[in-house]
């Protein structure tokens, strides 16, 4: 109820022109697989409010979470593809198929029953430890996992989540044996890490940034192509020669497979124009997340590298005993 | 302690600019809105209504929240006590004996009790958050697994005094929660548990819809079952204001239950949940009659009303202390300042401290707004009773439905709803009672993931329990807990139920 009163009040405020006819004609809905605060709202709202001043109907974000993200995700896929429901997805929408894989399991969606329509972020991981720990560099760090495997724990948001991936393909890399310890979604992960539960994290940024600044928390390393702008002397694990270690944590839009072309056609012109707003570029600098924007064919691309590596790393995690 | 006033004159100044006072009322009026409504708490209310806060500055936007939290937090007490539908989990105590005084015509005092005291809980435990935040924030972040694993078998150990009915039938009813709530993945292996295919059950059964059916949906069943319908309350002016003896009975509780509160209400994580659980097994425990627990006793909603709204204080001394996301709701806040551009970490109060005293004076000026807002209240609420039950339980019936399926969006906790309140139904008539199957529920996820975190920490090693001296010291109050509680048994014989006033109710 509060939902639809939210949506009136949307359209009195946009007083959209009669498009009679045209894509679109009506409110558009935004789905976040995960709970409000997280970084599919946080990127998703600003977005939506970006979008709607350029197609001229109001865009309701609907939270769905459940499952780590899967019923949201599956959701939109088995939606109408009518270009009225869209998915915010992260990372995960390429894990959670590969998991099901794993497990053997009838898979709640597959990744081909979603057009991509334009990558919006895309933040390396970063490696963090506490700032009173012993080790000041990822040498440091590997060369005291090797003289005692499985003996440091490190927190992920939970099991085959995109921390405990993150994680697991630098320990893979690096040949260490780390203890896993998973939490229930990132916050309680920092929360662990600060109260000295665990040893280290891979987290997004924007959750550790003040921390870091604060000088509770210090970086290793990043898990980007490049540097993280917001951390210039922190090194990435390419840099210091892990090869294969790259993971994001990024965000994008997706519409159901079947939409038509004029939809979403519509859709990718509004994004690219949406990510050179003031406004929604301010707020994305306030998030710590800069703007990686790729319209739908390089994010395609882009999307089917990603899950690839992905898929290689959890396949080596395998099933947790 | 001068530099804490300065600090607080400087709050204060913030606070009472129209314009962020004017937030803060709106914040409250909403909250209470949103708590009224069934299977509406807290942490949806804020969840829906984080996008109307994108367009204010950081200092409103938090203060407007905040309103909304704890204005939901007094809220849901309201149908717990004339319904005997929980608005959220943490007020599924209240229904207990607060419908039980409804059921005797008391339904004004219980309302007023509710309010005051949570205006109490709420105002020492920002005194508490303004004096001592910082050194208990540090000391809340080492609870980590094993220190919860251990305040979670406390909890269990509550499970016994929920009920007023034996002992047998009290556990078995906390069994069946405990093994509802291993329904959905599993945290460690990410296995998929019971699930039969339905991808919504992953994430186990939500607390609140079988909340809302076991206590909401089974009382409006059984009342349809009744063969004369229930008399249409008709409440006189005198009876809606407690009585002497009702304060004097309450004073106790609403202190113990805020001492409570606020120190579960610190700890990271989603134990702020089980305060009004354990304020209200404390003070039966306490009671000089535990007998008219559950039968209308107002301790019984003095204690958990309050403890349940100084955890909800509680909970912000780690996010404004040290910026840590210590719960589900300071998350969702700290995401909302964080749009604003304010990072919230360590020196949250040293870079922001108009905010960060703002926001402290305005849980100050929130509380006041919220008692004079809900007492003249009592009053209107009282009289949606004498709606005749053929059109308000309808109503009730829509907007249980409206608010559970609002929280995830999912239709599939309607249907949970519904399928526990025909249970409930079932189970009620055989004089079974529901609050152990909720507490239940809440504790056996929580309980399995920390135990199980534990052992990940320790490569399953039993003895991190006894290392660390939180976890070993609480687990020493369980052992003596459960000591005395055997200890008339091994001693007396006979039926030890007796001695522990858990016995068979008479009659």
């Amino acid at each position: 109820m509060l939902r639809t009163l939210s949506a009136l009040a949307l359209l009195g405020l946009v007083a959209a022109p009669a498009a009679a006819q045209t894509y679109p004609d009506r409110p558009i809905t935004f789905v976040a697989p995960f709970p409000p605060g997280g970084v599919a709202d946080q990127v998703g709202r600003p977005l939506g409010s970006a979008m709607e001043k350029l197609l001229k109907q109001p865009i309701v974000l609907r939270n769905q979470p459940g499952a780590g993200g899967a019923v949201g995700m599956a959701a939109v896929a088995q939606s109408r593809p009518d270009g009225y429901t869209l998915l915010v997805a992260l990372s995960s929408i390429s894990i959670i198929p590969e998991a099901d894989k794993l497990f053997a399991r009838q898979p709640a969606y597959t990744m081909d029953q979603l057009a991509p329509i334009a990558l919006i972020s895309a933040d390396p991981t970063v490696m963090v430890v506490k700032a009173d720990s012993p080790w000041k560099t990822v040498k440091d760090f590997v060369e005291d996992a090797k003289k005692r495997p499985g003996q440091i724990a490190y927190a992920s948001s939970g099991v085959y989540g995109t921390l405990h991936v993150a994680m697991e393909m630098f320990a893979v890399a690096a040949d260490i044996k780390l203890r896993h310890v998973p939490f229930s979604g990132g916050g309680p992960a920092v929360t662990a890490l600060l109260g000295n539960n665990v040893q280290a994290l891979a987290s997004g940024p924007g959750p550790v940034l003040a921390q870091i600044k604060a000088g509770t928390l210090r970086p290793l390393a990043g898990w980007g192509d490049k540097r993280i702008p917001a951390l210039p002397d922190v090194p990435t694990f390419k840099e210091l020669g892990y090869k294969d270690v790259e993971f994001y944590i990024w965000a994008g839009l997706f519409a159901p497979k079947a939409t038509p072309a004029p939809a979403i056609n519509a859709l990718r012109e509004a994004a690219k124009k949406a990510v050179d707003d003031p406004e929604f570029k301010t707020t994305m600098g306030n998030l710590g997340s800069p703007i990686s924007y790729l319209d739908a064919p390089e994010f395609q691309k882009f999307w089917d590298t990603d899950a690839a590596r992905l898929a290689v790393a959890v396949k080596k995690i395998g099933k947790v005993e | 302690m001068i530099e804490t006033l300065q600090n607080l004159a400087l709050g204060f100044s913030v606070a009472l600019a129209p314009n962020v006072l004017f937030y803060a009322v709106l914040g409250c009026v909403v909250g209470t809105l949103v708590g009224v409504l069934p299977g509406l708490g807290p942490l949806a209310g804020i969840s829906l209504l984080l996008p109307l806060t994108f367009g204010l500055n950081p200092t409103t936007a938090i203060v407007l929240l905040a309103g909304i939290y704890y204005g939901a937090m007094y809220g849901g007490s309201t149908t717990s006590i004339l319904m005997r539908i929980p608005g959220e989990a943490a007020s599924v105590m209240t229904c207990v004996d607060g419908y039980a005084m409804t059921q005797k015509g008391r339904a004004g005092p219980a309302l007023a009790i509710a309010a005051l005291g949570s205006f109490v809980a709420g105002t020492l435990s920002v005194v508490a958050l303004m004096l001592l935040a910082p050194p208990l924030a540090t000391f809340a972040l080492r609870f980590g697994p094993p220190e919860y694993t251990a305040l979670l078998l406390l909890g269990l150990i509550v499970l016994a005094y929920m009920s007023s009915g034996s002992m047998p039938k009290t556990l078995a009813m906390a069994t069946l929660g405990l093994v509802l709530g291993t329904i959905g993945i599993d945290a460690m292996s990410g296995f998929l548990r019971f699930t039969h295919g339905v991808t919504e059950l992953g994430d186990g059964i939500g607390i609140v819809p079988v909340a809302v059916g076991l206590f909401g949906l089974s009382e409006i069943l059984l009342t349809a079952g009744k063969d004369t319908p229930p008399q249409v309350y008709k409440p006189k002016l005198h009876e809606l204001v407690p009585t002497g003896e009702d304060v004097r009975r309450s004073a106790a509780p609403t202190l113990r239950g805020s001492l409570l509160g606020f120190l579960i209400g610190i700890i990271p994580g989603s134990a702020h949940i089980i305060s009004s659980f354990v304020s209200y097994g404390v003070e039966k425990r306490l009671a000089k009659r535990p007998e008219e627990f559950g039968h209308g006793a107002i301790e019984g909603v003095a204690g958990p009303e309050s403890a349940n709204n100084a955890a909800a204080s509680g909970a912000f001394v780690p996010m404004l202390a040290l910026g840590v996301p210590s719960g589900p709701i300071p998350a969702v806040m700290m995401a909302a300042l964080m749009i604003h551009g304010v990072s919230p970490g360590p020196l949250l109060m040293e870079q922001q401290p108009a905010l960060v005293w703002g926001f402290i004076a305005s849980m100050y000026v929130g509380n006041l707004v919220l008692l004079i807002l809900n007492l003249p209240m009592v009053g209107l609420f009282v009289n949606l009773l004498r709606v005749p039950y053929a059109y308000l339980y309808p109503c009730i019936v829509v907007f249980c439905v409206i608010g559970v399926y609002a929280v995830n969006s999912s239709v599939v906790d309607v249907w949970i709803m519904i399928v526990t309140g025909a249970v409930g139904y079932f189970l009620r008539k055989l004089d079974f009672d529901m609050a152990p199957v909720v507490l239940g529920l809440i504790l056996s996820p929580m309980l399995e993931l920390s135990l199980r975190q534990s052992l990940a920490m320790s490569a399953g090693r039993y003895d991190i329990f006894l290392q660390r001296p939180i976890a070993a010291i609480m687990l020493a109050i369980v052992v003596v807990l459960l000591a005395l509680s055997v200890w008339p048994a091994l001693k007396g014989g006979g039926d030890w139920r007796t001695r522990v006033g858990l016995d068979e109710k008479p009659g």
